[in-house]
């Protein structure tokens, strides 16, 4: 069940980055959906779940960008990782909380990403200090989004759940 | 797992993930996983694109309806207008056609061209990249694309009926060159977001360019026939002791991209690319 929740996850993912990108050519600078994925998957706390997680959507994001192929798969590694190590020393339960994880997150993998850059790439192009703010804030944004709504949604079914058990008990 | 073991693990898959890249950046060329990860993103992605692009879009479209016919008229005038150059155009063709066979000058093959659909693209982040549908016919590593506006770049992997493109404006880009005023060569490199978009480097000082000559592909580099336009010359400026500094601005506008063209071009063989001087044929 969580696997396929996941692939969910990552299939929706992959679509919102296609039609945003077809809608505002912009939409890859200012917002990367597939590390909102790794870095909500990584707040659940199990690192070697959440590292595979991070190496699989990273491949993925490579087969579409034009850099040698590796290069997101190698950062999201890290990235799973670490979210889910933070996850393990705090608490994260507030919506601010997953704001500040996930933008950090998106700041780590810009970092990982330029010094990759400048290992293997003869000409490296770093991308600029603004667009990198502007993506840590919009990769936050859509991770409270996210965090929330699945919040909202996995407690309404609790709800249900508890409603339909309680009609059981009755009849 | 406990995390000491979770730890080795991190380090294993980052070691083998270095490994993979350094290799990858040696071979230069495309790999099996990228392939997958293009076969299942593809499909996603042409589904995407089939939508249209908003409904204001969709209530622009019927809007200009409505001018059609203005343009209907306009277009039947420039059609005619073309024709007659064909025309021309076509008598001068045949005349270096017999010219050549003349003094057995060897054509090079024209080149059919199939269109393909854009259905993903990347010009604005510093990975730029695109990726094109091109139905039952596969295309070909090294197979050069074009658009109407000029060259927009060449095929880099292949999937199935996906195929991702490298731009010309990407920094690892590189295609020969030549000034069509002067015929004067040299190697156009993808410039990055500082510059107009490209460079066109190897251009020596005494070399006559000036703001404003159109450059075109040469026909040296084993990939692209000669002739397609690549750019307009935006500055000249003294780059070193050897060589001017020559900054172009593309001739495919990359943001309004929709659909592009393949070229059916034979790319000279990798046999021949890598003959030494003096080896015996």
């Amino acid at each position: 069940m969580q696997i396929l929740k996941l692939l969910a996850a990552i299939t929706l993912a992959a679509l919102v980055h296609f039609a945003g990108m077809r809608l505002f050519p912009s939409f890859g600078q200012a917002v990367d959906v597939f590390l909102v994925v790794v870095a909500l998957h990584g707040l659940r706390g199990n690192s070697l779940s959440a590292l595979l997680v991070g190496l699989l959507v990273g491949l993925l994001q490579d087969s579409l960008s034009g850099g040698p192929f590796g290069l997101y798969g190698f950062a999201d590694t890290i990235i799973g990782y670490v979210t889910a190590r933070l996850a393990q020393r705090l608490v994260i339960q507030r919506a601010t909380g997953v704001l500040a994880v996930v933008s950090f997150s998106s700041v780590l993998q810009q970092a990982i990403l330029v010094a990759l850059a400048f290992l293997l790439l003869p000409v490296p192009e770093p991308p600029s200090p603004l667009w990198a703010a502007v993506r840590a804030a919009g990769c936050g944004l859509v991770g409270v989004a996210a965090y929330v709504a699945s919040s909202h949604w996995r407690r309404t079914a609790e709800v249900r759940r508890r409603g339909r058990m309680s009609k059981l008990r009755l009849g | 797992m406990d995390e000491r073991r979770t730890g080795w693990v991190l380090i294993i898959v980052l070691v083998g993930q270095l490994v993979y890249l350094a290799i990858q950046g040696a071979r230069a060329g495309e790999t099996r996983l990228e392939v997958f990860g293009l076969r299942l993103l593809g499909p996603m992605a042409r589904g995407v694109a089939s939508i249209p692009r908003s409904f204001a879009g969709a209530r622009e479209e019927v809007k200009l309806r409505g001018t059609l016919l203005e343009e209907n008229r306009e277009l039947r005038r420039e059609v005619r207008e073309l024709r007659l150059r064909l025309l021309r155009v076509t008598d001068i063709e045949g005349e270096m056609l017999r010219l050549g066979a003349a003094v057995r000058y060897p054509t090079p093959p024209a080149g059919r061209i199939r269109a393909a659909d854009i259905v993903y693209v990347d010009h604005a982040s510093w990975l730029r990249t695109l990726v094109l549908y091109t139905g039952e016919q596969p295309a070909r590593v090294n197979q050069p694309v074009l658009s109407p506006d000029g060259l927009v770049g060449r095929v880099i992997t292949v999937a199935g009926p996906y195929a991702k493109v490298q731009l010309i404006t990407d920094l690892a880009a590189s295609v020969g060159g030549m000034v069509l005023r002067t015929r004067r060569q040299g190697v156009v490199r993808g410039g990055g977001r500082g510059s107009g978009g490209l460079e066109l480097d190897y251009v020596p000082l005494q070399a006559d360019v000036r703001p404003g000559d159109r450059v075109l592909t040469a026909g040296i580099d084993g990939v692209y026939p000669r002739g397609i336009p690549v750019g307009v010359v935006l500055s000249v400026a003294n780059g070193g002791q050897l060589f001017h500094r020559i900054q172009l601005a593309p001739a495919v506008d990359f943001g309004s991209l929709d659909q592009v063209y393949l070229l059916e071009y034979p790319a000279v063989p990798q046999s021949v690319k890598e003959v030494r001087p003096g080896a015996n044929p």
